[in-house]
């Protein structure tokens, strides 16, 4: 058989890329999420430069400043003799944008810090269900469910009528209300992986079970997660900004975005900047997370992406 | 047989039918309780050693009402036209034991109103008493409504679904005067902005932190930024149309940081020192913009290098923990009841049931009761004017601002005013159509009146009940109530009133004499059945009038 099939040419193998460069590669494509990570990259230097950014120190109250003045800015137009201000001056005399620059440093904290703590202590205690099961799992699952039984928000409001308002009793009760929704992620990733193959070979060659937790079923549950987490870090702010706004999150004169907006809900005919610019802050933010999340999802997911080009 | 059951049982069913659709006739209510006949009847104190005002109360004949007093009292007509003592039936209030909570579901006095409904948490409905003994009300149903945020009211009265709006918010006043539609009725600042101190916490249990403070608050400052106009900057406790009590010579401390740092300094606490500002988010004539003052004061404060955490308080919640001596430096401020300094001094630094300012300054009690005593407005004003000297060494609280508010009504309500006491009449407006809407900033507590103090609650009462005087409307003049005549003797320790004839209540049941005494000693006779109210401290008589008689001791 003189006739083999002939050998294939080292060239004609196309080169095989590693997943993550694959998905990064993706994600950058993705239009979506493109505007998203400009975005985001945009609020992150405000906020790592907001000392440099801020004209005036965001709590002084500036006592030669009429309270509520409009915006003043002189490339449009406004007097030299008058002080520039980009948004104006708030309800207590104090420089609007300097607020709502030291505002971004709060809001991009708050929706890291809420998220990093739900998806460690969710991640657990998912991992712990799924891994383990049995009556853990089922005890662990129905406090999740209950937890997941009231609207979030008023959950939030709830823990922190109990613990007492400030930002730091917000920050952990959005941590508290956003938990289930990463255990049950994680869980179901462990549940989906824990009896393939691999993980019995694994397994059979001795490794243990928390070996066999971190370095085999882990990894299978983190995709859904950070999709999962990016967009929850825009519900985390929104929900911090809601809880501020009622009066239950961050406490004055901190330049809390959601904050400015419930201190000034009555400007909205007579000063209707005060409500307008953080308000548009907000907006931003939790537009970019939620572009890039929508974009990581698709690109962590090439199958779901397909679907929808189609 | 079977056939017959089920012709039987058809006949039944539709004879049933019948019988539901014809409606029974109508059954005239009649109050469940019966009406008491008019009787003389004395009700005295054993001696006026219980530490009240009252010696007796008698109803001498069916229009004859004669009150004796311990002690004379020159502002006696003015605190009786108070709407807290407004008049009840003897036989209602017998049937609900004085109870506010249960007299508000079916609530009956005298006045051009009655309450229709009061869905709770909504609206109070008020209808035209066909039957009042004086000008009717010119509008036939009256909708009391409430929201707490200014530009809701003022967007409800924009877009007609209100026709009058209280407190508009001070940034609103040139809209509201720039619009053709709606007219601005500015009310008098019959009031005072105090920033208060408990006496019995530490810092401020020492004087010199209480007077450092006192200069380290810039108070022209705040009115001239948080302050509608017609606000003016506080120098007294008590605003300066009331004389005797206002002593234009005595000007409050100057502001001055570094005289502040130095008594601070003296009074040991060189590098100031933590504390909690409290304070209710809820817009008074005297406070139109309270979480942004709070800021303000919290801004300034730093400046002498006290560091103030904010906290804001549920209004009840406040108002309670305050009198109950437990706030140490909060925001309060006062409005007139009836146009006396008494309204403004006994209450606030003579009363050993108020202990917002901790333990009271025994010489400030002295010269406010030797004060109270007199007749003679120059001599009073002699003991206002060492009141006043006082109260600023000892600074018990800070006088910030006497603050201009307002109400707003659509331009076409004919008699729309505002009143210096914040008991505006809806019985003299008329904006031509068969209902009036009216926004105030909150819910009223209840509507029985005796034992309450907000005047949210007690304008919503004004326009049902009726006291033996009255104020002129949208100002404070007394005049002649349900009594249509009032005499004292020589010094000022009896009145009689002669009572109006032909008056009824809303359920029928004719006014007299017995009707008055019964009302007052439900409140001032701690050992009455009737003495319940809301939560039985029944404040403003014992401002008015000292102790309870018979009263439990401590």
């Amino acid at each position: 058989m003189e006739n083999a099939i002939p050998k294939l040419s080292a060239e004609a193998i196309p080169e095989r890329r590693s997943p993550t460069v694959e998905t990064i590669r993706r994600l950058f494509r993705h239009r979506s999420a493109q505007v998203g990570m400009i975005l985001l990259a945009f609020m992150i230097l405000i906020a790592i430069f907001a000392p440099v950014i801020a004209p005036y120190d965001p709590v002084a109250i500036l006592k030669e400043e009429t309270r509520r003045s409009a915006p003043c800015i002189h490339l449009l137009g406004c007097p030299q003799e008058q002080t520039q201000h980009l948004m104006g001056i708030d309800g207590n005399s104090r420089d609007l944008f300097s607020r709502v620059i030291y505002g971004s440093r709060l809001s991009l904290q708050i929706g890291f810090v809420t998220i990093t703590f739900a998806i460690i202590i969710g991640g657990i205690i998912g991992a712990l269900a799924g891994f383990i099961g049995g009556w853990l799992d089922n005890i662990l699952m129905r406090l999740m469910d209950v937890l997941l039984a009231f609207p979030s928000l008023l959950l939030a409001i709830a823990i922190v009528a109990v613990l007492g308002p400030g930002l730091r009793n917000a920050l952990l009760a959005i941590g508290i209300v956003s938990i289930p929704i990463y255990a049950r992620i994680v869980r179901a990733s462990v549940l989906s992986v824990k009896e393939l193959d691999f993980v019995s070979a694994s397994r059979a060659l001795g490794a243990s079970k928390l070996q066999l937790l971190l370095t085999k079923v882990m990894p299978n549950a983190l995709t859904p997660l950070i999709v999962r987490g990016t967009l929850g870090i825009a519900t985390a702010i929104l929900d911090a900004a809601g809880l501020s706004f009622l009066g239950l999150g961050a406490e004055k004169p901190i330049p809390e975005w959601g904050l400015m907006l419930g201190e000034e809900r009555n400007s909205i005919f007579n000063a209707p900047h005060l409500v307008f610019f953080p308000g548009l802050a907000i907006m931003i933010l939790v537009l970019s997370f939620n572009l890039l999340g929508d974009g990581l999802r698709d690109a962590l997911d090439p199958r779901l992406a397909q679907n929808r080009s189609k | 047989m079977k056939q017959k059951l089920f012709v039987l049982l058809a006949l039944f069913v539709v004879a049933s039918m019948v019988l539901a659709a014809c409606k029974p006739a109508p059954v005239v209510e009649k109050p469940p309780y019966d009406e008491v006949k008019f009787a003389p009847i004395k009700v005295e104190a054993p001696d006026c050693e219980y530490g009240g005002e009252f010696k007796s109360i008698e109803a001498v004949d069916e229009s004859t009402v004669k009150f004796t007093l311990c002690y004379p009292d020159p502002a006696f007509p003015s605190k009786l036209a108070f709407s807290v003592f407004s008049i009840q039936d003897t036989g209602y209030l017998n049937y609900f034991t004085g109870d506010s909570v249960k007299m508000s579901d079916k609530p009956n006095g005298t006045g051009p109103y009655f309450v229709k409904e009061w869905v709770r948490g909504d609206h109070i409905t008020y209808e035209a008493n066909p039957n009042y003994w004086g000008e009717k009300a010119k509008i036939k149903t009256v909708i009391f409504r409430w929201s707490e945020q200014s530009a809701q009211r003022l967007l409800e009265l924009q877009s007609g679904t209100a026709d009058g709006i209280d407190n508009p918010a001070p940034e609103d006043f040139a809209a509201i005067q720039g619009d053709s539609n709606l007219k601005l009725y500015p009310r008098p600042a019959l009031n005072i902005f105090y920033i208060g101190f408990n006496n019995t916490y530490p810092p401020f249990d020492n004087e010199k932190v209480r007077q450092a403070v006192a200069m380290g608050i810039d108070r022209q400052r705040i009115v001239d930024q948080y302050y509608p106009t017609g606000s003016s900057v506080a120098d007294n406790f008590v605003p300066p149309p009331f004389n005797p009590g206002y002593s234009p010579s005595i000007k409050w401390y100057d502001y001055s940081i570094d005289e502040a740092k130095k008594l601070l300094a003296e009074a040991g606490y060189p590098d100031g020192f933590e504390v909690t500002l409290s304070f209710r988010n809820v817009v008074r004539g005297y406070l139109p913009t309270p979480d942004k003052v709070a800021q303000e004061i919290q801004a300034q404060l730093a400046e002498i290098g006290i560091t103030v955490k904010i906290e804001e308080m549920e209004s009840a919640t406040f108002i309670d923990a305050t009198s109950a001596g437990q706030e140490d430096l909060y925001l309060l401020g006062w409005g007139a009841d009836y146009p006396d300094a008494t309204n403004f001094f006994d209450y606030h630094f003579a009363n050993d049931n108020n202990k917002q300012f901790g333990t009271l300054f025994p010489d400030i009690v002295t010269e406010i009761k030797a004060a109270a005593s007199l007749s003679d407005p120059v001599a009073r004003q002699q003991h206002y004017d060492k009141v006043n000297e006082l109260i600023k060494l000892h600074v018990p609280m800070i006088p910030v601002a006497h603050g201009g508010s307002a109400t707003a009504f659509k331009a076409n309500v004919e008699g729309a005013h505002s009143s210096p006491l914040s008991n505006e009449v809806f019985s003299v407006m008329n904006n031509g159509a068969a209902q009036l809407v009216w926004m105030q900033n909150g819910e009223p507590s209840s509507l029985w009146c005796s034992d309450e103090t907000d005047g949210e609650t007690l304008r919503a009462c004004e326009q049902v009940y009726e006291a033996l005087l009255s104020y002129k409307v949208g100002g404070v003049e007394v005049q002649a109530g349900l009594a249509e005549k009032w005499e004292p003797n020589a010094d000022l320790t009896e009145w009689t009133f002669t009572l109006r004839k032909g008056v009824t209540f809303h359920n029928g049941v004719a006014f007299d004499a017995g009707d008055v005494v019964s009302t007052f000693v439900a409140q001032w006779d701690a050992a009455s059945p009737n003495h319940v109210g809301r939560t039985a401290t029944f404040e403003y008589f014992g401002a008015f009038f000292g102790s309870f008689l018979n009263a439990p001791k401590p």
